[in-house]
């Protein structure tokens, strides 16, 4: 303020009075106790209820606004009529921040927790908050594994903090502990969360450090996430609605061979495999009905421009003593993959009332409805990357010279797969995926119900009870179907069709309740305590049974209580948890100066084994606001920073998310014999089996640079995590039915965050604001198992292409070295485990030749061959070394835009769809295939193109050839939007319009081949944990523009 | 106001006290849909349910529910791969299967999966299991699980062990598990030889013999879990393996009656059927088939008709130059109905299983292998010619082929023309039942050359399995 009173010219003239009204600008509400004073004076007044003020000022002053929460403005006015519109700041040391069981200021806050505000996520054509939340925040990475709709994002705090566990942060929605992640099982995505409406949120906390995740003892490893949902405010009604419609498309398609290349390539190869022969294997052309070339764009057939709608609606106010608000959500949304799609109905009420001076209470309902709608598989989802059926390979793989329909118009299938046209000789062992998606179904319905219920007690003004009771449930139910007519055998002349359907229902149930004591009591004005008390139960049922039928009696049936000839079960699931906390807190400061935050949990966890059904998870920080110093201004380091705030922290805490229910226990299964009952060990327990523990460490400042207009953070952090579950290997001889869990491993995380928000400029007219974040992690496996030093996983059960070795980061890259395309032979060059080069040749009985032209011969003398036992070797990190984003916003009269890109640094993707993609088998092939080698001498990327060669281009064996850099800045989110001036809105009865158009997923800079660097194959899978930076026939990903508006009454 | 703020405060605390608190029985849930193996053993149902979930375990597609029947078929001549499809015994086809192969790591995993449970099983019985059914029905249960353990460690012998009958058992053979395994714990453990195994897989037989009832109440029982006669059944072809021919006829004269028709007179009445396409189909429950694994819809399926007989898709079609072209098997043979000349592709499938889903039972023994185990081990244990070996395999032949009926003229050149025609005779009659490598083995024979397969000499490290990878990363003193 001094800065800008500085600035203030005094000049006095004539007293004039100025009226105006002042609105937020997120939410376009009028902001009632806005402090407007006349600058340099003490003459000052407060906006009412409606926003509205009036104030008497010399001509030619300038008015200062100023409120909690929002960055204070100068304006001087030009008439007597003055709209002020308030802008929140992020980084504004006052604002709430939500933390286990209570809120604090940013101010008093020790540990490191960066808040995103509900506004932020908003507009963009989500179906789940977390896909919004990139780059929005240093030291969490999300990445969109694919464009199937609803994916549950990967979503890491501070690197990955688990490798046989979940390594998801634990996310906590208006403090009940929320289900998430992959709860349907369509083939469409089904994220728990997607039941919170990013309309709805007013803020996002993550919680990263030690401090501020401590109080989830053994739940904390990966990060805490606090979801708040929007509260009334106490004033008239306001309603308001969001709608927004748009487009989606695919985007980076690779570019593949059309039906004369096809041809071409395809004779050419089976003519160097020494097969040609026109009648029993060539590839030809084919006409259709209408006498043209077939020439078929398998990926236009498979993919679309999605279309999408989406409505809020919400309204909120209240009294003194009672607020509400309530929404209510419709949107249509489709994906780029034909017939995926995202359709969700919600509604979200709550209220909070006053009883008296001692008693507070609120209720909070949601209820959502999701369909989660795909007819085929996109192969895409973590386990599919091999599906027979899915969209990601299909579109690259099906020859361009098939059609997907016969002359007369019905489907072109076989019993093995769709017909092969004039491909004589060609077994094409995939499917037509055109009556899947005619009539097939994958889809997953959520029905989601989410409420709490809280009462508070203030006996006293410093203490406060509450007790709060919430509920999670979610049923999931899944319906499939497979058509008859392109699911059929042939025996004996006989077509049957082998159509089936099924469906399956499986009910998630979570009740939470805790209670807690809060103590907030000043001692000698200076000593600032608050003590909290608590005790929570929380208890997960699953339960889920369904039916699976094969065979339809007839062919017209398409649902799953019709006719069949076979039945059977699916999806039997029956298992239970529960989790009993007793937690303390202790916050204390001394003249705002210096803070202390301990705290210390008990949990018991039923998963845990009988020895460690208990543990304590202790945590303390404690920080020094260094401009509160004397000092600090003697020495004058107060002209450069208007706040600096050190923290320091250590807690330890444990992960559990992801263990299975009964994980400890010895369980024996029930099954038949000669239709007789029978039981048999079914899995070994551990009974001292425990969370796997993390030692967080953090240390860093945040700062505020010219009063403020600059602020940021800088962090350093190291998580040591040990402990980690393993299923113990033993040898198969000791004939233990499962390989028991033991908590064995050890890896840590460790890095920098910095952030910076900066006011950069701020004229009348115009402001320029920016937040950049990048946060560096380095991530090392200590120890695995004793006796292995590294485990290979691999992607959807088939291709092994990743690694965790001790001493290196968790997923790296298995892969084998080649080196080039031997001019001479036009064969492959391999380089072996010991860096001697080796080729490959489809053609004959013996495959591997060294250089010389001899055979390579292995170590025992035996004809070798290139094996990724012997052969494969640590090719690099899938997880970004560098990760960030950087916000830029703007603002012009009534004109606003927002710019997000993010990126991520200093990894490798392994685009194994490129191998798929270069197969000399029936298979179609990216157009780079066509630089391969032809003549003695020629240098080609590509060897010798040879028909049914599945070894040279990387199908059968992970190549580096198909590795690259992942490194990319993205054009995530522009935002652009223009609010209507409200002096024409009052004629129309809205108190505020703005409309806006966005875009996502505009452009990317990378050199990485694929269509999106931000790829897994693995998704959030547990497994995805050890193979990120798989890109295995994956679906590409969406680019996005929508058109809304958002409008208040 | 004072009044109301005591009201209020003491509703609060109230609900506060009430709810401050731990479910401690939920820390310790119990579970819904399967049983915590702590409590395996407190009733009689769950001991016999334990009882026939051993039989599950060499039910399993790994062992004897097919997988070990077809290693035994495909390792040797009679088949030709179609699909080189290494996760269908391509490997064990070619004679190439390596330690991480995964024929050679499954079936390792399975047997010991077996005998672990029959350990755990015994252990289990002997604290406590015994009290809740009585001796007499633990003594019977614990023989069945002995004949398990003992039928799993046999065939552990068959694919990973030197024979018996190369040096008398002094080969380094297998980890001896005698002990139940149920928590993590050092499982090191050094191999004893293969003549100590087979002594535990004869002593596990013998108790079985003495424990076991000697019949059971239907005759699905008595084909799907063991009696006494079945443990004799199984120890003739254990002494044959070990080629100790005396204790082959000792035991064999337990169940086969001095004279045609040849039958056991005391337990389970074993008896060859008149035709033995009958012993092939449902309910697959005749006196023949000694041992059999069932298959419905409703429990795992057998593999031995997808691998066999899929027709036009099996994984291996008869190798036509196999002992279907041998000319000593009449085309009137009975047996000869189970080849099938699918001419779509010209290749020749068996049809001993022949239902789809593959819910054929799965052989382990059948009766006419005792009589050509007796009839066999009559003349090796004499050297010499005789009259009941003759009818013994008589017995067998003529049911099939009634226009041949051998005598001592059969054999002018004596004892090895009878050796050659009793294996003759077991190849055409257990073709596709998974005796062919085993009688290879116990006789020291190459496995002849097939395709472009080569013959492998006895002494080639290829003609027995190595030991299964896994057991080598994970077991230290494994040292083979």
């Amino acid at each position: 303020m001094c800065f800008l009173f500085f600035m203030a010219s005094h000049v006095h003239a004539q007293t004039r009075t100025i009226t105006g009204t002042v609105i937020g600008k997120d939410d376009g509400l009028p902001l009632p106790g806005v402090s407007v004073t006349a600058l340099g004076t003490k003459t000052g007044t407060q906006t009412g209820v409606d926003g509205s003020f009036s104030i008497k000022i010399e001509s030619g002053g300038s008015l200062v606004f100023k409120s909690i929460g929002f960055t204070t403005q100068t304006i001087k006015p030009t008439g007597n009529k003055v709209d002020v519109v308030m802008i929140g700041l992020s980084n504004d040391l006052n604002e709430v921040q939500v933390i286990g069981y209570g809120t604090q200021s940013r101010r008093e806050s020790v540990g490191n927790i960066a808040t995103v505000k509900g506004s932020d996520v908003i507009e963009e054509p989500v179906q789940n908050f977390e896909q919004a939340l990139a780059g929005r925040a240093s030291g969490v990475q999300i990445t969109i594994p694919n464009g199937v709709m609803n994916t549950p994002p990967v979503f890491h705090i501070r690197g990955i903090n688990s490798i046989s566990l979940s390594a998801q942060p634990l996310i906590i929605v208006d403090g009940i502990a929320s289900f998430d992640g992959n709860v349907g099982g369509g083939e469409s995505g089904s994220n728990a969360l997607a039941n919170i409406n990013p309309n709805d949120i007013e803020s996002i906390d993550v919680a990263k450090d030690g401090a501020a995740t401590a109080i989830y003892g053994s739940r904390a490893a990966n990060g805490v996430v606090f979801i708040t949902t929007k509260k009334g405010k106490k004033g008239d009604a306001v309603v308001s609605l969001d709608t927004w419609v748009g487009i989606s498309q695919p985007f980076r398609l690779p570019k593949v061979l059309d039906a004369n290349q096809y041809i071409a390539i395809k004779n050419e190869s089976i003519k160097n495999a020494g097969l040609y022969n026109a009648a029993t294997l060539s590839a030809n052309p084919i006409n259709d009905a209408n006498g043209n070339m077939v020439n078929t764009d398998w990926e236009k057939l498979l993919y679309r421009t999605g279309k999408s709608y989406n409505t809020t609606a919400s309204i909120s106010g209240g009294t003194d003593r009672t607020t509400y608000y309530a929404s209510a959500v419709y949107g249509n949304q489709q994906g780029i993959i034909q017939t995926n799609a995202f359709n969700n109905r919600g509604m979200l009420f709550n209220i909070d009332h006053k009883l008296n001076k001692y008693i507070t209470l609120g209720l909070k309902i949601s209820y959502y409805d999701q369909l989660n709608l795909a007819n085929i598989s996109s192969g895409s989802l973590p386990g599919e990357a091999f599906d027979g059926s899915g969209v990601g390979r299909l579109a690259v793989l099906l020859p361009p010279n098939v059609s997907p329909y016969n002359l007369d118009g019905s489907y072109s299938t076989t019993t093995s797969g769709i017909g092969i046209g004039n491909n004589y000789g060609f077994s094409i062992v995939y499917p037509n995926p055109i009556p899947q998606i005619d009539h097939d179904r994958r889809n997953n319905e959520l029905y989601h119900t989410a409420a709490n219920l809280y009462i508070a007690v203030k006996p006293l003004p410093w203490i406060t009870l509450k007790t709060s009771y919430g509920v999670d449930n979610i049923n999931s139910t899944n319906d499939s179907f497979s058509n008859p007519f392109s699911n059929y055998t042939v025996s004996g002349g006989v077509t049957t069709n082998a159509a089936s359907a099924s469906t399956s229902n499986t009910s998630n149930k979570r009740y939470s309740w805790d209670n807690t004591a809060q103590f907030d009591y000043t001692f000698f004005q200076k000593n600032n305590f608050s003590l909290l008390l608590g005790n929570e139960q929380q208890g997960t049922t699953t339960v889920g049974s369904g039916l699976t039928r094969s065979i339809l009696s007839d062919q017209t049936f398409d649902v799953i209580q019709a006719g069949y000839v076979n039945i059977g079960t699916t999806g039997l699931v029956n298992t239970k948890n529960y989790l009993v906390s007793f937690f303390g807190r202790l916050n204390y400061n001394f003249d705002q100066k210096y803070f202390l935050s301990a705290t210390l949990r008990r949990d018991g966890y039923s998963a845990f084994g009988t020895d460690s059904k208990f543990g304590y998870f202790p945590g303390l920080g404690v920080s020094w606001s260094i401009t509160k110093e004397n000092f600090w201004k003697s020495i004058g380091a107060d002209k450069v920073f208007s706040s600096f705030k050190i923290r320091a922290s250590y807690a330890r805490v444990g992960n559990n998310a992801g263990l299975a229910d009964y994980a400890s226990t010895s369980t024996s299964n029930s099954s038949l014999y000669n239709t007789h009952p029978t039981l048999l060990p079914y899995t070994n327990g551990n009974n001292s089996l425990a969370w796997e523990t993390s030692k967080k460490n953090d240390i860093g400042f945040d700062y505020g640079i010219l009063n403020d207009r600059i602020t940021g953070e800088v962090a350093y952090y190291k998580n040591d995590i040990s402990g980690l579950i393993f299923n113990v290997p033993v040898s198969p001889s000791y004939g233990l039915a499962s390989n028991p869990p033991d908590n064995i491993g050890a890896m840590y995380n460790k890095g920098f965050e910095f952030s910076i928000n900066a006011d950069i400029i701020r004229s009348g007219s115009f402001r320029w604001t920016a937040n950049f974040n990048i946060s560096f992690n380095t991530n090392k496996i200590t120890a695995l198992i004793p006796g292995t030093n590294s485990f290979t996983y691999s992607t959807s059960g088939s291709e092994t292409a990743s690694i965790n070795t001790v001493g290196k980061p968790v997923g790296d890259l298995w892969i084998i070295k080649t080196a080039g395309v031997d001019p001479n032979n036009g064969r492959r060059i391999f380089v072996n485990g010991q860096g001697k080069n080796v080729e490959y040749t489809f053609l004959g009985t013996t495959h591997w030749y060294n250089m010389d032209g001899t055979p390579y011969l292995n170590a025992a003398g035996q004809p070798g061959t290139i094996n990724q036992t012997a052969d494969s070797r640590d090719y690099g990190n899938t997880s970004p070394k560098e990760l960030g984003g950087l916000t830029n916003t703007f603002h012009y009269k009534n004109f606003d835009l927002n710019v997000l890109l993010t990126y991520q640094l200093g990894f490798y993707d392994y685009y194994g769809t490129q191998a798929t993609m270069t197969d000399q088998r029936f298979f179609n092939n990216s157009t780079i295939i066509l630089d391969h080698w032809t003549t003695p001498g020629q240098i080609a990327r590509f060897p010798q193109v040879v028909f049914g060669d599945n070894v040279s281009n990387g199908t059968t064996l992970p190549l580096d050839i198909n590795t690259y850099r992942g490194d990319f800045l993205k054009v995530k989110t522009v935002n652009f939007g223009y609010t209507i001036p409200k002096s024409f809105l009052t004629k129309l009865g809205m108190s505020s319009l703005r409309v806006y158009v966005t875009g996502q997923n505009l452009f990317i800079i990378t050199k990485y081949p694929g269509p999106d660097p931000e790829v897994a194959s693995n998704g959030s899978s547990t497994n995805g944990n050890s193979s990120g930076g798989i890109d295995r026939n994956t679906a590409a990903n969406s680019r996005t523009f929508t058109a809304g508006f958002s409008v208040k009454f | 106001m004072k009044k109301m703020k005591k009201k209020y405060l003491l509703i609060i605390g109230i609900i506060l006290f009430s709810s401050y608190a731990c479910k401690k029985s939920a820390l310790y849930p119990a579970l819904e849909s399967s049983v915590a193996s702590s409590q395996n053993f407190i009733s009689s149902d769950r001991i016999i349910a334990l009882v026939n979930g051993l039989y599950t375990t060499i039910r399993s597609t790994a062992l004897y529910g097919g997988n070990y029947e077809i290693y035994n078929e495909v390792k040797c001549d009679n088949w030709i791969n179609a699909t080189a499809n290494s996760n269908a015994t391509y490997q064990t086809w070619t004679e190439t299967v390596s330690s991480t192969s995964s024929e050679v790591t499954s079936l390792w995993a399975q047997c010991y999966l077996a005998i672990n449970d029959c350990n755990v099983f015994i252990d289990g019985m002997n604290n406590g299991g015994t009290a809740v059914v009585g001796t007499a029905l633990a003594t019977n249960y614990i023989g069945e699980a002995k004949f398990i353990r003992a039928a799993a460690y046999y065939a552990l012998l068959q694919m990973y062990c030197q024979a018996y009958t190369l040096n008398g058992g002094t080969s380094p053979g297998l980890p001896l598990r005698l002990t139940g395994n149920s928590v993590y714990g050092n499982s090191a453990l050094a191999p004893v030889s293969v003549a100590a195994i087979y002594a535990q897989v004869i002593a596990d037989l013998n108790a079985a013999e003495t424990s076991l009832p000697l019949t059971y109440a239907d005759a699905s029982t008595n084909t799907t879990r063991a009696h006494r006669n079945t443990a004799i059944a199984f120890k003739t072809r254990v002494y044959l393996s070990m080629g100790l021919y005396s204790n082959v006829i000792t035991e064999a004269n337990k169940i086969v009656s001095a004279t045609a028709p040849y039958t056991a007179t005391s337990g389970v009445a074993f008896a060859l059927q008149p035709v033995i396409a009958n012993v092939f189909k449902a309910p697959y429950t005749t006196t023949e088939s000694i041992l059999s694994m069932p298959f419905f819809t409703t429990e795992t399926r057998g593999n031995e008709g997808d691998y066999f007989n899929s027709v036009g898709t099996a994984n291996y079609y008869l190798n036509p130059a196999g002992i279907i072209a041998d000319p000593n098997w009449k085309t009137t043979d009975a047996r000869r109905a189970f080849i099938n000349l699918v001419t779509k592709v010209n290749h020749y499938y068996l049809t001993k299983y022949p239902l789809t889903p593959y819910t054929d039972w799965a052989n382990v023994m059948r009766y006419s292998e005792v009589l050509l185990n007796l009839s066999e081990a009559r003349v090796r244990s004499t050297g010499t010619l005789d009259a009941q070996a003759i009818a013994l395999l008589n017995a067998v032949h003529t049911r099939s082929d009634p226009t041949t009926t051998f005598t001592t003229a059969s054999f002018p050149a004596g004892v090895d023309d009878f050796y050659a025609k009793i294996a003759e005779e077991r190849n055409i009659e257990f073709l596709g039942e998974g005796l062919r490598w085993s009688d290879l083995l116990r006789l020291q024979l190459p496995i002849p050359a097939k395709s472009n397969v080569p013959s492998i000499p006895v002494t080639s490290a290829a003609y027995i399995w190595p030991i299964s990878n896994n057991e080598e990363l994970y077991n230290p003193l494994i040292g083979r």
